[in-house]
């Protein structure tokens, strides 16, 4: 094994070594000869979990990397969503249904980021809470976007791929993702990756050598919204119907509850934590119908609760675990693996 | 009209500063705005509803007990949470009382169920007490607005002229050098805890005739309440009651005047707009970091 | 015109004048020391410098442009770089980008350029690599090899305190701020730092601007010194003429000792 580095050049490029390059291009095959040996329905699974992802990146960017807290993602989400659904509707094409929707929000996100420059901590929690309810607000009473009824996603044109919608719509959705999380680490990696992360570390030192904090600031705030409306976007198109009841505070939550879990600041944790809460979720939406478990569970709770609110259980044990996380892997997922992989490579030491 | 609806902002306005008022105490005392706040109200709320409608308790023994409920409630969420954490960054403290709040209302959900409940408080909320020209005043409103200033009262009392009172402050100030003059700081902050739990279940008996009593009651109230906090200033104690009242007042006239549909909307709209003005509140000073 | 130059500049807080109708020069390629009791206001000299505070009154003018009300990343880009009492680092980052991001204002690569970083050919990692060529060039300098990798955070005080001043270096700057640079090093480091210090003078052509309370390193490095009290200044001149003064006597030690 080779471990000393001749070229600079070695620490930009995508694969570290020829490894990584291999294990990439085992995954990559993998997800793009899934939709052939699988049932539609565990398509859509993947295709939440990848649009979670993207929301991921988005979100850690600026909460984990430029330290800025929000609590109203869900609101992104929303407006990258309806931009899509307006401009199909109007026969725009998809592609360029997508990047507008990106572009809008990211406008949105800017937006919201001036009157928050200057606040911190709980004080930006309300501010960006208070949009993301707004947004939904808004959008209920709005006719031409459907009000609370919501509306119907028109279906975008992939016959010419020759596959099933599904299919097609889930290489749209994993190739999109796949792009975003290599626009991420690349951005990261960059000026002005690192910049977000001075502002983290310590806004002071990050202005006295040079960093402007309002532009920098903004520009984390824009690129993590354009990424929720990009998400937004892919989701619309997915589920074929929305309505605001869809982006409420607790997606917002459920998005933070994501980067936290995956661990913050980090790419790999965006990833690993949509797909795992993403899985947990659904797991534990219908948590009766595991074997044996769900028996017990019945049972317990027509003796000691209510059998009508064992649903509830799921929302019980997600707390529980997010909890677990928080006290034993601050670090998260990706914490959780870089032990795991140190501990392998010292193996048996 | 006018009269009427400023009597019953600052009806709701109460409401919203014990809320914002139980989030401020913790929040002074650990940075943490406790999102959980707004379950543990509704479970202590849920607490006096068994003690009153299931064992059928007179209404001062099921306050007792629900204080006391609260309070243990308060404790056990620092006790055996917060005070776990690794690493206690703010953002992994919030995540803890988001899950804290996740499973109390999961729990509530899985013990109650959805039904709808009516908490049957010896005060009735359509029976008028008293009334002139200018407003009414139904017997909720005046127990609510005779309960929030007692506890403002005690809240004050305690923090102003007790041991406990100063030893809270002056953890707040430095946790270290109490720690290190002879103050169990982790004791303290359990305390603290159990204090805003009781303050935020004072909230809960009182807003539940008016809404119905299920697990999702405390959202709203909650929102309003942090929100209230924030407009306040966090850290101000007699910041947040203003804010609550404030609130209040804005949310009902333009609710009135304008729409009810937008009317939390604007208030929000407002916290920012002034926010935007004085980032940490009307009444908290704004605390730029020395180098 | 002198190189860089204060003009009655005030600053308080409160009731607290910090900073009382101050003057002082600077010329070109000399080493400025300020030095003063605890509280004498020398750190917010430097914050007024750099931009962090809004004086109330004065000039600050540096090659002949006034600095006042200038936000700090454009003073940063005048020309003008610093150092922290109490470091000010990126502390979950490696040396190597808390160096790296000195470069930020020499670095121009837009959001879409960088999204191309991964390719050897493209414009942003072009400029990606001459720039940690040139951070390689402060690490070298500064003997930082061995902390390149390393979160700032796990280094000692120490080389944290040669990581800022790389930084600092990094932005290529034509005036640099050591607020304290030898507080807190042993008597070794200190050396060495002196011997940075010269170099950066000497070899890279910086005029330095240093606020310090060892007397011996003031003694040692300074062309000329400064002293204040209370934010006034009690007087200007060659490290002999200013400590040998009566009054910075009187106001490092005391009332007492002076009279005996």
């Amino acid at each position: 094994m080779r471990n000393l580095k001749t070229d600079y050049f070695e620490d930009l490029q995508l694969f570290k070594d020829g490894l990584q390059l291999f294990w990439s291009a085992v995954l990559l095959l993998l997800l793009f000869a899934l939709p052939f040996f699988v049932k539609t329905y565990y398509l859509t699974i993947i295709n939440l979990m990848a649009v979670n992802v993207v929301v991921a990146l988005g979100l850690n960017l600026l909460v984990g990397n430029t330290g800025q807290i929000s609590l109203g993602h869900a609101g992104f989400v929303a407006i990258g969503a309806y931009t899509t659904v307006l401009l199909l509707k109007a026969g725009v094409p998809f592609i360029f249904a997508l990047t507008a929707s990106g572009l809008v929000t990211g406008l949105f996100g800017v937006l919201l980021g001036i009157p928050s420059l200057k606040l911190e901590g709980p004080y930006l929690a309300i501010a960006t809470l208070a949009f993301g309810l707004a947004v939904t607000t808004v959008i209920g009473r709005m006719d031409f976007l459907g009000g609370r009824m919501g509306m119907n996603v028109p279906k975008i044109s992939l016959g010419w791929t020759g596959l099933k919608y599904d299919q097609s719509l889930y290489y749209v959705i994993i190739i999109i993702t796949i792009l975003a999380v290599i626009a991420t680490r690349n951005l990261l990696k960059s000026r002005i990756g690192r910049a977000f992360q001075a502002i983290r570390d310590s806004d002071i030192a990050a202005s006295a050598i040079g960093i402007n904090l309002t532009k920098y600031k903004l520009y984390s705030f824009g690129i993590s919204a354009f990424f929720a409306g990009i998400a937004g976007s892919l989701w619309a198109l997915y589920l074929g119907f929305i309505n605001p009841t869809l982006f409420s505070f607790i997606l917002s939550i459920n998005f933070l509850v994501i980067i936290v879990l995956g661990g913050l600041g980090s790419i790999t944790g965006s990833v690993m934590g949509a797909i795992v809460l993403t899985y947990l979720n659904l797991q534990l939406e219908d948590v009766v119908e595991i074997p044996i478990l769900g028996d017990a569970l019945l049972r317990f709770s027509e003796l000691f609760m209510t059998a009508t609110g064992v649903s509830n259980v799921s929302w019980f044990l997600t707390g529980f675990i997010l909890i677990l996380v928080v006290l034993f892997e601050p670090l998260g997922l990706y914490g959780l693996w870089l032990r795991t992989k140190i501990y392998w490579k010292r193996w048996p030491f | 009209m006018l009269g009427q609806l400023i009597v019953s902002s600052l009806v709701v306005g109460s409401i919203y500063a014990l809320l914002a008022l139980a989030m401020s105490i913790t929040y002074k005392a650990s940075e943490v705005p406790n999102f959980a706040q707004g379950e543990m109200a509704m479970i202590s709320t849920f607490m006096a509803f068994v003690m009153l409608s299931s064992y059928g308790l007179p209404f001062y023994a099921a306050m007792l007990i629900t204080v006391v409920f609260a309070f243990v409630l308060g404790l056990l969420l620092e006790f055996l949470f917060l005070r776990r954490a690794k690493m206690p960054t703010p953002l992994n403290l919030i995540v803890i009382t988001i899950g804290f709040q996740l499973m109390l209302y999961g729990f509530a959900g899985w013990k109650w169920g959805s039904d709808q409940r009516q908490i049957n408080l010896p005060f009735s909320e359509s029976k008028v007490i008293f009334q002139n020209d200018i407003f009414a005043l139904t017997e909720l409103n005046l127990a609510t607005l005779i309960i929030a200033v007692v506890v403002l009262v005690v809240i004050y009392l305690l923090i102003q002229r007790t041991k406990l009172g100063l030893a809270m402050k002056a953890c707040q100030q430095n946790i270290n050098a109490s720690r290190m003059n002879g103050i169990s700081a982790n004791r303290i902050m359990a305390i603290t805890f159990g204090i805003s739990s009781v303050v935020g279940a004072m909230a809960g008996i009182l807003v539940a005739p008016i809404l119905t009593l299920d697990p999702s009651m405390m959202w709203d109230p909650l929102l309003k309440g942090f929100a209230a906090a924030v407009l306040g200033g966090m850290k101000s104690l007699h910041g947040v009651v203003i804010g609550g009242l404030l609130l209040g007042l804005v949310e009902n006239l333009f609710g009135f005047y304008i729409s009810i549909e937008f009317k939390s909307v604007v208030a929000f709209a407002i916290i920012v707009l002034i926010l935007y003005f004085k980032p940490s509140g009307l009444f908290d000073k704004h605390y730029v970091r020395k180098v | 015109m002198a190189f860089f130059q204060i003009d009655n500049l005030s600053k308080s807080f409160g009731g607290l004048k910090a900073v009382d109708q101050l003057d002082f020069q600077v010329q070109e390629k000399e080493i400025f020391s300020i030095i003063g009791p605890n509280g004498a206001g020398k750190s917010t000299i430097f914050n007024c410098i750099n931009g962090l505070y809004k004086p109330e009154q004065g000039k600050i003018l540096f090659k002949g442009n006034n600095l006042i009300g200038r936000r700090p990343d454009q003073i940063a880009s005048a020309g003008i770089a610093r150092t922290f009492q109490n470091l000010e680092l990126f502390a979950h980052m490696t040396t190597l980008d808390n160096i790296m991001l000195g470069r930020h204002l020499s670095m121009k690569a837009s959001i879409a350029a960088v999204l191309g970083l991964s390719f050897k050919r493209s414009k942003a990692a072009k400029e990606e690599l001459q720039h940690r060529r040139k951070v390689e060039e402060i690490i070298d300098f500064l003997e930082l090899e061995s902390a390149r990798d390393q979160f700032v955070s796990n280094l000692p005080y120490g080389k944290q305190k040669l990581v800022e001043l790389g930084r600092a270096l990094a932005l290529e700057p034509d005036l640099l701020l050591l607020d304290e640079p030898a507080a807190g090093l042993t008597q070794e480091e200190r050396e060495d730092m002196v011997f940075w210090i010269k170099d950066i003078r000497d070899l890279l052509g910086i005029t330095v601007i240093l606020i310090e309370h060892n007397m011996q390193m003031v003694q040692n490095i300074s062309d000329r010194i400064l002293a204040i009290n209370f934010g006034k200044p009690i007087t200007t001149g060659t490290p002999e003429e200013v400590l040998g003064h009566p009054e910075v006597i009187r106001a490092y030690l005391g009332e007492d000792i002076t009279q005996v």
